[in-house]
């Protein structure tokens, strides 16, 4: 068994263009598609006019903005920056205004001015409060961390509040979306070998099948995982995704998704004849799969019930659901089992359909 | 040592193979001789275990093989008409997979790399990946791959298809020697006759799924012993000439090339005139005629009414 993983590996870093292409794939639609940079902050250079500015309010308000980031520095480090092309924009704060120096016209600069001018609007409303009140900040600030009224959202269309996140939502839909094609197309070599008789070579060797199954479906099963470790990796450490604080048990929850597709993979590929018949099905089932399993668009404003049933047999589905449960709406795990035992369940039927299909075609 | 006993295969309705019997003896060259489509490889994979029969028995050392085929597995040696390699490995990285599999480590591995790439020629190519190879090339490691464990029975099928003569050659020497120097049994089917009758001690021709003739090269070319075969050649064919050999009663049988026609008459019948006086009469130039002696593929034709590769 080992041989054949050896074998296996070997022939995927002689060729590993199929995996690169699909990772990349994956990458670049989940960045384009999730508004590239939506998911980070921008780093802005600051110059405080005065020290204590940034343990101020203003200070801490700032901090508070998730798509900004300040980077602390002297006035003449923030200029150089900003001169070089290595800042687009920065900001000069003082106590009660503020300056914004602008290298590069864009968007960017309207956003960042606008966070700020309505930080030092509110630091001027409280000052005015107590003012008349006679009260101090702190109490007004105290005031309002415990609020008489609490206020609650929800949607207009369920009970349920739907949390839409385009960031989110475009990295794991394409990351489900791609690694279909990955997993199938190293499921799909068991299909070549029996063609091609290397198979029937190993069979009369003293490995024993059970051996050989194994150790091609670990292999793609590796191939698989492989590819959304790289993807995820990418979005936490380079993008700075931060996958709602738990990154290594998203990885962990992907388990049995990937499981399954091996499964499914291994149905597809006992089923078609060939290889030019395989690959005109992954396509269509890859696509369906994700058109029907919410990796292009959320499930929640899908309103026809013929697709939301068709969800429910889709693995992909609940691999989503795993994945927005956890990142999205802070499940946790034990909340997410549901969807977890049924990827489990999916997997361990597919891949008994699989090989025994496979198997009633050759001894 | 292995025998097959009224084995048969079908597929749906169809009989891919039907009720064959065969045996090989220890250190002989058995020929499967056959057309294309005519049941070879089934009835090898069925003997080599890859396919269950639906009717027989396959038996080594007097022992059925059926329920538990290993002992079998251990000395066979398989060699698929596919080129059964990963092509994008080199051909030694090849021969260490397959090696592995049959549990070779280490020196030993090593050391029978070495020698099956000497075997086959492919010394020198060893670090070459499988891709870069000539047909001839692959077709020597889907040999070498089959070596690698010493079987005692070596099954080829076709394992000539699609190459060049000088690597063919190569292929029917290596298997001469194999056969000499290490006693190895080998089963070769193929419908090259003439490659049948350079190699092989004993032959079995099948057609359609059935064993129509077996024995040796003599005993079956004896069947042609009560007739001749002639070969007449000219420079074009009307089909006068043709129906009118065609009507003679006293032909057998006749196959129609482009410029030739080969008749097979009764031994005692001489229609060597009448051939010459019908070309003349319409009006054709006969370049040759010739009184062969019989070939495996006359007998196929005897025994079927068509070539061997038709």
């Amino acid at each position: 068994m080992i041989g054949i993983l050896l074998a296996k590996f070997k022939l995927f870093l002689r060729s590993p263009g199929t995996f690169v292409i699909f990772t990349a794939m994956s990458i670049g639609f989940a960045f384009l598609l999730s508004g590239a940079g939506g998911m980070t902050s921008f780093q802005v250079p600051a110059y405080a006019t005065e020290e204590k500015i940034r343990d101020s309010y203003i200070g801490e308000q700032l901090e508070e903005v998730n798509a900004l980031s300040l980077q602390w520095m002297s006035e003449a480090e923030m200029v150089e920056q900003i001169a070089n092309g290595k800042a687009e924009v920065g900001v000069v704060l003082g106590e009660d205004s503020f300056k914004v120096i602008v290298g590069v016209d864009s968007p960017n600069v309207t956003m960042i001015e606008q966070s700020i001018r309505d930080i030092y609007k509110k630091k001027h409303q409280l000052e005015q409060l107590v003012g008349q009140l006679q009260d101090t900040e702190m109490d007004i600030q105290q005031v309002m961390r415990s609020p008489i009224f609490s206020i609650q959202t929800g949607s207009f269309r369920s009970s349920d509040a739907v949390v839409y996140d385009s960031s989110y939502q475009a990295l794991f839909g394409f990351t489900l979306f791609f690694v279909i094609y990955t997993i199938a197309y190293n499921v799909l070599p068991i299909l070549i070998e029996k063609k091609e008789g290397v198979w029937d070579r190993v069979i009369l060797s003293p490995v024993r099948k059970w051996e050989m199954y194994v150790a091609n479906l670990i292999y793609s099963f590796i191939t698989g995982y492989l590819q959304i470790l790289i993807i995820f990796f990418v979005f936490r450490y380079l993008v700075g995704v931060d996958f709602n604080g738990n990154f290594f048990i998203t990885l962990g929850l992907l388990i049995p998704y990937v499981f399954a597709i091996v499964s499914l993979s291994v149905v597809i590929t006992a089923i078609v004849k060939n290889v030019q018949q395989f690959n005109a099905v992954i396509p269509i089932v890859a696509v369906s799969m994700a058109m029907i399993g919410g990796a292009y668009w959320p499930l929640e404003i899908v309103e026809s019930k013929v697709i939301l049933t068709l969800s429910k047999v889709n693995p992909l589905t609940y691999g989503m659901e795993v994945l927005n449960g956890f990142a999205i709406y802070g499940y946790s795990v034990e909340e997410l089992l549901f969807p977890i035992s049924i990827l489990v369940m999916m997997g361990v039927l597919l891949m008994g359909l699989g090989i025994h299909l496979m198997e009633r075609r050759h001894v | 040592m292995i025998e097959l006993v009224e084995l048969t295969k079908k597929f749906k309705q169809i009989h891919a193979v039907k009720n064959v019997s065969m045996f090989i003896e220890k250190g002989e060259i058995v020929g499967l001789l056959g057309p294309n489509g005519a049941g070879k490889s089934t009835a090898i994979s069925m003997l080599s275990s890859l396919m269950e029969p639906t009717g027989g028995d396959v038996r080594y050392l007097n022992k059925s093989m059926l329920k538990n085929p290993a002992p079998l597995r251990k000395v066979t040696g398989m060699v698929p008409q596919e080129i059964a390699l990963y092509t994008e490995l080199t051909a030694e990285e090849n021969l260490r997979f397959f090696g592995r599999l049959y549990r070779l480590r280490g020196t030993e591995l090593n050391k029978k790399i070495d020698e099956v790439l000497e075997q086959i020629g492919l010394t020198d190519r060893r670090k070459e990946v499988v891709n870069k190879f000539s047909g001839g090339m692959k077709r020597r490691l889907n040999i070498g791959v089959a070596m690698l464990h010493d079987p005692e029975l070596l099954i080829m099928d076709e394992p000539t298809v699609g190459i060049d003569p000088q690597s063919r050659n190569y292929i029917l020497e290596t298997v001469k020697r194999l056969n000499s120097e290490k006693q190895m049994t080998v089963l070769y089917t193929s419908h090259y006759m003439e490659e049948v009758e350079y190699l092989c001690d004993r032959i079995y021709i099948l057609d359609k799924g059935n064993l129509i003739a077996s024995g040796t090269q003599e005993q079956i070319k004896s069947i042609l012993s009560t007739e001749k075969t002639i070969l007449v050649q000219a420079n074009r064919l009307t089909d006068e000439f043709v129906n009118a050999i065609k009507t003679n009663p006293t032909v057998n049988r006749i196959i129609v090339g482009e410029m030739e026609i080969t008749i097979i008459v009764p031994k005692e019948v001489n229609i060597f005139s009448w051939l010459i006086k019908l070309a003349e009469e319409s009006g054709l130039e006969l370049s040759s005629v010739n009184i062969k002696t019989p070939t495996l593929e006359d007998v196929f034709l005897h025994l079927t009414g068509r070539a061997l590769r038709d």
